[in-house]
């Protein structure tokens, strides 16, 4: 099981600790940050690295590490899952995570962590359970605490008595507006070959859902095409058989922020990408001439926004001379990329295009990067997913609804 | 607003300093000032006068004061300062009637604790008080608390909590008492009984939120008492799906090792060759699966096996990649191998997940793909590399790529793993086409060809890894290679790279028979490079010379080539070249006198003072020389990576790291003979499924509510039907009829079993 629990900041430094099976020396740490830094990247650091007393297990979020060292045998996942929820948690809790987050509400952080983990065993994982526990941190607590003065402490203690019988709801929620939202965001990821093949494309969707609805409702959401989700995984508050049976998600929904359903789409062969990228390299002597353009479809008549195209280039090379009809580049000479921001592209536009050349020291300059690109179109499920209804039962009030969709760029990548 | 933040934080500093001159009430004002504006941040304050006024701020009459001293310490503990010094001044607030004050107090005693245990025990009379409190919360936190204090004394006051709790009302205290029991295993092993019969009550609790930390709980202090889970095994499966998470990972972990000893293997005749068939005409009509149909007809299962089966089926769709990754455990240890298909899908979904679980997730892919690569043979194009993969992730996926290969996918793997040698992990690249074309001869020659390609590459690492993988692969096919041999040869005046060179110089002396034009040529050329190359390279100059030699020992020249190599070897800084030279000078040219004459003194005496004692020796080595040297030699398996991780049950941390780490139980075997069945009846236990708090994902919450029993209730009765507590009454009573259904089934199934 999960020994103890060290939070270090990007320089390796504890920040947190939290021991449930006795104490762990900090040398430990010390240890993992020597491996840490013989990596070139810090994502290329063994997720679990084995030492002669304890494996350790760690995630790297936001810049930060989180180390657990484990000392007897355990599903390797648990661990890991568990230390993504607690990082998930902290976000939750604290609008962005961030050391400075963390350390500015330490005392939160522990509490937390007491919480949700009991002797090495996850205990209470529910966002909506430990906020009924702790209370997040919000100006209103803040002020009430000044206000107060410095003789008494405000004390929030926990309504026992309504424990609800659904562990991921709190009981006796309140709402003047009663209002739900679902955000269907959809993620392409792809390969693409130089000569625009598609070596391998999938679409990874997310339902977010943004609940504000009093009391204890009962949802039904309905789709139109259930049939296009190839493969699908559930927040606990789905009935599972319901949805294998007739196609539906059926749900009390926990109170605030929650990923309802995750899915994958597999995109039929004949159905294009929103939009081609067209590469052209040619390298010569001491250099190359570069020529890139990319092409829209089937974005449904939606303009395509937010992109961002990046062309690695060989680490020789010293110089680059470009030009673009739409958008601005830049070199990076660190990276030795172009990233070419084109921000928004309408449907009406030329083609976009960045053409030019570059120098290098070497003869040939190694070439065969792969170019990624970044992009977002509002209002448009890739995948043709679409919620048809949604029905409350259990209430009376008629609470306001909301969808919107939106695609995506995931790790989109063309090969050159 | 950070400049008035600074200026404020300056001023409270001031005033801290000035602390020292005037009196005490001067610098509660100032602290107020100071506190108002910063964030916590000063808390991290470790300067002497800072500490000093921590004590008195914990014996303060005002909570603010005491809250500010505790959050003081904790931040002192997330330095790393030892802050044990305090434990008498905080262990007295720990009866403090402010919650927020004893929710800190115990945080620095759980870590404290330890090393003061005599001081701790004063804080038990306070939690035995809690834990009569009326609100729930408090009595699950003084339980919790208590029982991690870690003093071996208290055991026995922890042990009657946990009685006590465990009866409790509320299901939450009693998870807390199920959590608490390992917790008292492990201060004293020897209540071990009397916790066991803990395990055994609560084993009959029926709330789906306790039974996973009972089983938890049971997996710690007693895995092997598996005859405990007789009686509950059919709750546990049909609870499966309305515990929580970690409670699923516990409930399946246990659920694997009872029927492991409990039920017959679904896979008797274990022959891989048709399981793949089998399974192979399954993605056929892939489209048209009727999954339970499946689990009839491949093999009579137990029913109580095909119900774990059908009951953990619907966590695969679990937002938990830990439980998901159960289930895939149960499937591939337990069920059918014509079922197991159903685990891949979900597996791959896992794999958009964060890096790390996409590591553990394709580590557990390849381990089952080495013993069934047609699970995941279909999703071949998720394990293409991205360039964006960290550096475990693409070696995973290279390696999954090249298990799953089949006659039917091998042009497409391989025309995959040759775009990757542009990139920056071309030498894993190169390796996994080798082991493409070692398991699949027929592939062999156009994975060469696609190598021999690579020795023309600018990048090093490209061509010395080429080489060797082309070596290996030519020394799996001794008879036809002459023609990849002298191309390789060719390639020699633009290779840099030792270990490719001498690959290549070996390769050249291992199949010199087959090279009678080219060999002694190319010796010609080795010898005039000879003082400049590679220690590596040297000694397979040598060897290459030897082995010609003993292949034409009458030729004159290359009698002479080899001495001049020879000679260049003698005067070598490296010893080992020295060493090499010698023996083989010794091996070959001992009977040539003419030798002999030409060397000088110094070491010829040593020489021949041996060959007098072995003249009679050597003409039996000069006869056998062929054999010495140019024995068949055995050409390297290349072995994946994985091997060995399947010795190691899937999702185990053992099984990632490829090693046995602490605590870790292989999996039982399957009985040869069937066990009982009829133990798991449980007849006096009036449990079942009426009593059984339904929870929400089961089969019967969903089903048996049509929406349109909504809409008909009056709104008023609406109201008071759905309130949270009442909430599942109402389904029950919809329940009946399939109760009565599943009853009758039930008792057939009695029938049948006394019938056996």
């Amino acid at each position: 099981m999960i020994d103890s629990l060290f939070v270090l900041n990007a320089t390796g430094k504890i920040i947190i600790e939290k021991h449930w099976r006795g104490l762990i020396n900090r040398q430990l740490v010390e240890y993992f940050n020597d491996q840490f830094s013989k990596q070139s990247s810090p994502e290329d650091l063994l997720p679990i690295i084995p030492t002669p007393k304890y494996q350790l297990v760690h995630v790297y979020r936001s810049g930060l590490t989180f180390l657990s060292p484990v000392s007897n045998e355990v599903d390797a996942l648990l661990v890991l899952e568990f230390l993504h929820r607690i990082v998930d948690i902290l976000a939750e809790y604290f609008g962005e995570l961030a050391e400075l987050s963390i350390r500015d509400n330490f005392d939160i952080v522990y509490q937390l962590l007491e919480e949700m983990m009991d002797y090495g065993y996850p205990l209470t994982t529910e966002p909506n359970a430990l906020k009924e526990m702790i209370v997040p941190p919000n100006i209103i607590n803040k002020v009430i605490s000044q206000v107060a003065g410095v003789t008494s402490v405000v004390q929030h203690v926990p309504n026992g008595s309504t424990i609800s019988s659904f562990p991921w709801r709190k009981a006796g929620v309140k709402y003047t507006n009663n209002e739900i939202y679902f955000d269907v965001v959809e993620e392409i990821d792809a390969i693409v070959d130089s000569n625009g093949a598609i070596v391998s494309s999938e679409i990874h969707g997310l339902i977010q859902a943004n609940c504000r609805l009093s009391g204890m409702p009962d949802l039904t959401l309905n789709f139109v095409n259930p049939r296009v989700l190839d493969d699908y995984s559930f927040h606990p508050c789905v009935r599972y058989n319901k949805f294998e049976n007739e196609r539906v998600l059926s749900f009390v929904p926990p109170d605030g922020h929650f990923k309802l359903m995750s899915y994958r789409v597999n995109l039929p062969h004949h159905q294009s990408l929103p939009l081609y990228v067209k590469p052209q390299i040619h390298i010569g002597n001491g250099g190359g001439k570069f020529d890139i353009s990319i092409s829209i479809r089937n974005t449904d008549g939606k303009p395509v926004e937010n992109v961002l195209l990046v062309f690695p280039l060989a680490k020789s090379v010293s110089n680059v001379n470009a030009t673009c009809n739409l958008g601005s580049y830049i070199f990076d000479p660190v990276t030795k990329s172009i990233r070419w921001n084109l921000g928004k592209i309408e449907l009406k536009d030329r083609t976009p295009m960045l053409s030019g050349n570059f120098s290098s020291t070497e003869q040939t300059p190694e070439s065969g990067h792969t170019i990624t690109i970044d992009f977002l179109i509002n209002m448009h499920a890739i995948s043709g997913l679409k919620v048809d209804s949604l029905k409350i039962y259990n209430e009376a009030y008629k609470p306001y609804k909301g969808v919107r969709s939106m695609t995506k760029a995931g790790k989109f990548q063309i090969r050159t | 607003m950070s400049e008035y933040l600074s200026k404020a934080a300056a001023f409270a500093q001031n005033a801290a300093k000035l602390s020292k001159k005037v009196s005490e009430g001067i610098v509660e004002n100032a602290r107020e000032f100071g506190l108002e504006a910063t964030s916590s941040g000063h808390y991290f304050d470790t300067s002497e006068e800072k500490m000093r006024d921590i004590k008195r701020q914990l014996d303060s009459r005002h909570d603010r004061e005491k809250m500010d001293g505790l959050k003081r310490l904790i931040a002192m503990i997330s330095k790393g300062r030892d802050v044990s010094e305090f434990f008498p001044d905080v262990v007295k607030n720990v009866a403090s009637q402010n919650l927020e004050i004893r929710k800190l107090v115990y945080i620095y005693l759980l870590r404290y604790a330890e090393q003061e245990p005599d001081l701790a025990l004063l804080s038990i009379n306070t939690f035995q008080r809690d834990l009569t409190d009326q609100n729930q919360l408090i009595r699950a936190m003084a339980l919790r608390v208590m029982s991690g204090i870690r003093v071996p004394v208290i055991s026995p006051i922890v042990l009657l909590a946990i009685k006590k709790c465990m009866t409790d009302l509320s299901a939450y205290v009693r998870k807390t008492a199920a959590h608490a029991i390992p917790k008292c295993y492990s201060l004293d092993p020897s209540q071990k009984d009397a916790l066991v019969d803990v395990i055994t009550t609560l084993l009959n609790d029926n709330s789906p939120f306790t039974i996973g930390s009972v089983i938890t709980a049971f997996n710690e202090v007693c895995p092997d008492r598996l005859d405990l889970i007789h009686l509950h095994y059919r709750k546990l499966c049909r609870m499966l799906i309305d515990a929580d998470e970690w409670g699923q990972i516990a409930i399946m972990g246990l659920l694997l090792r009872y029927a492991r000893t409990q039920f017959l293997n679904p896979n008797p005749d274990n022959n891989r060759v048709s399981q793949k068939k089998k399974s192979k005409a399954f993605y056929s009509d892939e489209d048209s699966d009727d999954s339970d149909n499946s689990l009839d007809n491949s093999y009579a299962l137990d029913p109580d096996h095909e119900q774990l089966l059908r009951d953990s089926l619907p966590l695969l769709q679990s937002r938990n990649s830990a439980v998901v990754l159960s289930v895939a455990k149960i499937f591939y240890h337990l069920a059918p191998t014509a079922d197991a298909y159903k685990i891949s899908k979900p597996l791959i979904r896992l794999l958009h997940s964060h890096r790390e679980i996409q590591y553990v997730v394709l580590a557990n892919i390849a381990t089952m793909a080495t013993q069934r690569p047609y699970l995941f043979e279909p999703h071949l194009q998720q394990f293409f590399v991205r360039s964006t993969d960290a550096v475990f992730i693409r070696n995973l996926k290279m390696e999954i790529m090249t298990l799953v290969a089949t006659e039917s996918n091998i042009t497409g793997i391989l025309r995959e793993l040759q775009v990757y040698p542009n990139k920056d992990f071309a030498t894993s690249a190169i390796r996994a086409i080798g082991r493409c074309a070692i398991g699949m001869p027929d592939m062999a020659e156009s994975c060469l060809n696609g190598l021999m390609k690579l020795l023309w590459s600018k990048n090093d690492a490209v061509v010395a890894e080429s080489v060797v993988v082309i070596k290996r692969l030519l020394q799996l096919r001794p008879k036809d290679n002459a023609d990849m041999i002298i191309q390789l040869a060719k390639a020699l005046d633009h290779i840099t790279v030792p270990m490719a060179r001498a690959s290549i110089f070996w390769l050249v002396g291992q199949y010199s028979q087959n090279l009678e034009k080219v060999a002694p040529d190319i010796l010609r050329k080795a010898a005039k490079t000879f003082t400049a190359e590679a220690d590596v390279v040297k000694l397979q100059i040598i060897n290459l010379g030897a082995k010609l030699l003993s292949l034409h020992s009458t030729d004159h020249t290359l009698n002479l080539l080899f001495q001049y190599v020879l000679n260049l070897a003698r005067y070598d800084l490296n010893y080992d070249i020295r060493d090499r030279a010698r023996l083989l000078r010794g091996l070959i040219l001992i009977n040539e006198k003419k030798d002999t004459h030409m060397n000088n003194m110094g070491v010829e005496g040593v020489e021949e003072v041996m060959r007098s004692e072995e003249s009679s020796k050597s003409t039996i080595l000069m006869n056998n020389l062929k054999r010495i040297l140019l024995c068949e030699k055995e050409a390297p398996s290349e072995e994946s990576p994985s091997v060995g991780r399947d010795r190691f049950i899937i999702g185990s941390m053992s099984l990632v790291l490829n090693y046995s780490v602490p605590g870790y139980k292989s999996l039982p075997d399957w009985p040869t003979k069937k066990p009982d069945g009829s133990v798991r009846d449980n007849l006096d236990d009036t449990w079942n499924r009426n009593q059984y708090i339904k929870g929400f994902g089961s089969d019967s919450f969903g089903q048996f509510v049509p929406s349109s029993t909504y809409d008909k209730l009056p709104v008023k009765q609406r109201n008071e039907t759905y309130d949270s507590e009442n909430f599942y009454d109402f389904y029950e009573s919809s329940d009946d009829n399939k109760n009565h259904d599943e009853k009758t089934e039930e008792s057939s199934e009695a029938e049948t079993s006394e019938e056996e």
